[in-house]
């Protein structure tokens, strides 16, 4: 019985936690996530801007770049894909209203 | 009546709600499947499209969707109608429409690849639809961020207490952005820091009224006392209306307010919008949770004396407002109470920002109905509060109401109705700022393409914040709150309309969206006309007589915005309308384009 009764309260505990998290520190966490991938998207842009059409000169160090960075080519195409000039950044902060 | 009462209507409201219908129509019309591929996975990039934990998930969710509008409006119905009333739109409001507005916001995003109301309405409904939205969601935004600027100007020139509260909540918000960001300090300790400056600056508040006291007077002796402006406020002298002056010190407070919403809307977000509504968060979270709890324990016998109503039940169908306007319990007050019974501003954020998070479709109806569900707490709190206190108009009977409750844990009444005054405040602050940053933005994709200088962020802000003084300025606020819960809940309709479009297209029961969008479009349309004449009558028609040209010119601008809403509600209505018939016949939707905000 008394396992049972601390297996929920530690359930309970959990689930509140991520929600406190989720009212709290998630904005921020998202928010960090964002500003990395501008900043490798503007990395692959001016590296591999050639696989999306953009007239970049690879430098021979893309070369040595390319086995890193094979696994973010698809998801980096895509977001591109959404935007309608690839240097524009959407903003659609809608944080908190 | 008391306030344990309440409570309890409350929870069993939303326990009903939950369980017999929403659920039901989870499972049986919506049919959401914990196997089927939600955007989130499918178009995983780790920033927009992120497959998230559903508690995580609620707690994003409620609180991007709680803000001003459950407590505002829900002050303002009491006052206007009783607090009987307003507890049963309340009631049937969120039972029946508001988190079927919230769920399906959710739902139609991830059926049609994370995308957004208006990509939608542009597939679904017509071509036009979308630019229509685009339009429709920035004079809404207007009206928002410009009755918000007014509330705030108004209580920061009347009391000289608060502003030493939000200049540090300004300054520990820029500093918590940069300790997160820039110095990557930890982030307990960051809160910690800023969140109890800012709560020592709100308590020390009554000690620096003098100063603010003299900066308003000093203001004033700029024109030796003389207002800018004279107009007839129908709001004024206990809603019979009487003669009112604009001081500098109000223009002074407005141009700050507009001057910290410029900052918040130029900046990056990670520099002082995101910072400053999270340490406001804090505070006004404070309040709410010692609110709700000791609402609950002054019912139990705790402290009876702040538990009863004091305000009557029931004021009448149609109170008087100024010389000749009207009021009406229908459409009226179904547009006042806006965010705790149902809100457009909820689906709008469910379908570009919660839709792209959901991990599995049984997250859907937790989340969005969930998230709904809580906020109509948050509306019955603000409802409880204005119901105990007495003291003041609609803000400071709230203010002394909350603080009755939070001095049930011990907390001395002074300081407990500092606390409740300042999450009033802070509250309005961050959304009117947060407002006008997503109005910029708005404004950008509407007319970006036609005119490109208002792609420029200072352009477009600047061309905000011009609008919305002029609004202020010229406007009464009474209107301009009605005005935005018109927009709000049109846009709610709007929402739930092309969700009626969408059941319909793919064969399934569309009832449950129907009924309330075709409530919701009627009352609202109706709302902006009565709203509409009573700006005529009311501010119009009387300042016209006295030769007072701002005021005219404000409430012809009104009166134009209302116009404008309701061809906007019109088009989509009909072109809507056109596409259900369509589909009914069978004919088949288009196919899904790309996911795109």
């Amino acid at each position: 019985m008394n396992r049972i009764f601390a297996g929920r309260l530690a359930r309970a505990r959990d689930v509140l936690a991520k929600f406190v998290y989720g009212m709290t520190g998630y904005e921020f966490a998202r928010h960090a996530v964002e500003m990395r991938h501008e900043m490798e998207a503007v990395f692959m842009v001016v590296t591999f801007g050639d696989l999306i059409g953009i007239p970049v000169l690879p430098p021979i160090y893309s070369l040595r770049l390319l086995p890193y960075v094979v696994p973010e080519i698809a998801t980096w195409k895509r977001h591109l894909a959404r935007r309608r000039e690839f240097w524009e950044k959407e903003e659609y902060d809608l944080h908190g209203v | 009546m008391n306030t344990l009462l309440a409570v309890i209507i409350g929870v069993v409201t939303v326990y009903l709600a939950y369980t017999l219908y929403a659920r039901r129509i989870d499972r049986h019309v919506i049919q959401s499947d914990p196997k089927r591929a939600t955007p989130a996975t499918l178009y995983m990039d780790g920033v927009d499209f992120m497959p998230t934990n559903k508690n995580i998930l609620f707690g994003y969710h409620f609180k991007s969707i709680a803000a001003a509008g459950p407590i505002v409006g829900a002050i303002v119905a009491a006052t206007l109608w009783g607090w009987l009333p307003a507890l049963i739109w309340l009631v049937l409001g969120v039972s029946f429409i508001g988190w079927a507005s919230d769920y399906s916001g959710i739902v139609i995003s991830v059926r049609n690849d994370g995308n957004s109301l208006s990509a939608i309405a542009h597939r679904l409904v017509s071509p036009r639809s979308r630019t229509v939205l685009l339009m429709f969601i920035v004079a809404y935004l207007l009206i928002g961020a410009s009755g918000f600027t007014s509330i705030m100007a108004n209580t920061i020139e009347s009391q000289p207490r608060v502003p030493l509260g939000l200049i540090l909540l300004t300054a520990m918000g820029l500093l918590l952005g940069q300790m997160l960001y820039r110095w990557r300090t930890g982030l307990v300790g960051a809160t910690v820091l800023t969140v109890g400056v800012t709560v020592v600056g709100i308590l020390a508040g009554p000690w620096s009224e003098s100063f603010f006291t003299g900066l308003n007077g000093a203001m004033n002796a700029v024109t030796s006392g003389q207002p800018l402006v004279t107009y007839f406020d129908p709001t004024a002298a206990g809603f019979k209306g009487a003669e009112a002056q604009m001081m500098p010190s109000l223009l002074f407070w407005a141009i700050a307010v507009c001057a910290f919403c410029y900052a918040g809307s130029v900046l990056p977000i990670w520099r002082m919008a995101q910072p400053v509504v999270y340490v406001a968060f804090w505070i006004s979270a404070a309040a709410m949770v010692l609110g709700l709890g000791g609402a609950a324990l002054a019912g139990l016998g705790l402290k009876p004396e702040v538990a009863q109503f004091v305000i009557p039940a029931f004021k009448g169908f149609n109170p008087q407002v100024g010389p000749s306007g009207i009021m009406p319990l229908w459409p009226m007050l179904f547009v006042t109470i806006a965010c705790g019974a149902i809100s457009g501003w909820h689906a709008l954020f469910g379908s570009v920002g919660t839709a792209r998070q959901i991990e599995n479709e049984a997250d859907m109806l937790p989340v969005g109905g969930g998230s709904m569900l809580c906020e109509f707490l948050l509306g019955l709190l603000a409802l409880l509060a204005v119901s105990v206190g007495s003291k003041g108009g609609p803000v400071a009977a709230f203010a002394t109401g909350l603080g009755g409750f939070i001095s049930v844990f011990g907390i001395p009444f002074q300081f407990a109705t500092s606390l409740a005054f300042a999450a009033f405040i802070v509250i309005v602050l961050v959304v009117t700022q947060l407002l006008f940053r997503v109005m910029r933005v708005s404004l950008s994709e509407w007319l970006g393409e036609a005119i490109p200088v208002v792609r420029n962020q200072h352009v477009s802000s600047l061309v905000c914040i011009a609008l919305a003084l002029i609004v202020v300025l010229t406007g009464t606020w009474i209107y301009l709150w009605q005005l935005l819960g018109g927009a709000n809940q049109l846009m709610a309709a709007l929402a739930l309309l092309l969700v009626t479009v969408w059941l319909a297209s793919v064969g399934k029961s569309w009832l449950y969206a129907g009924l309330p969008a075709l409530f919701m479009y009627v009352t609202t349309i109706a709302s902006l006309f009565v709203t509409g004449y009573n700006l005529y009558v009311n501010v119009w028609k009387v300042n016209w007589a006295a030769g007072r040209m701002v005021p005219v010119f404000g409430s012809a601008f009104l009166i134009f915005l209302v116009l404008l809403l309701v061809a906007a509600a019109l088009m989509i209505g009909i072109d809507g309308w056109r596409a259900f018939q369509r589909y009914r016949r069978g004919i088949a939707a288009p196919t899904t384009a790309a996911a795109r905000a």
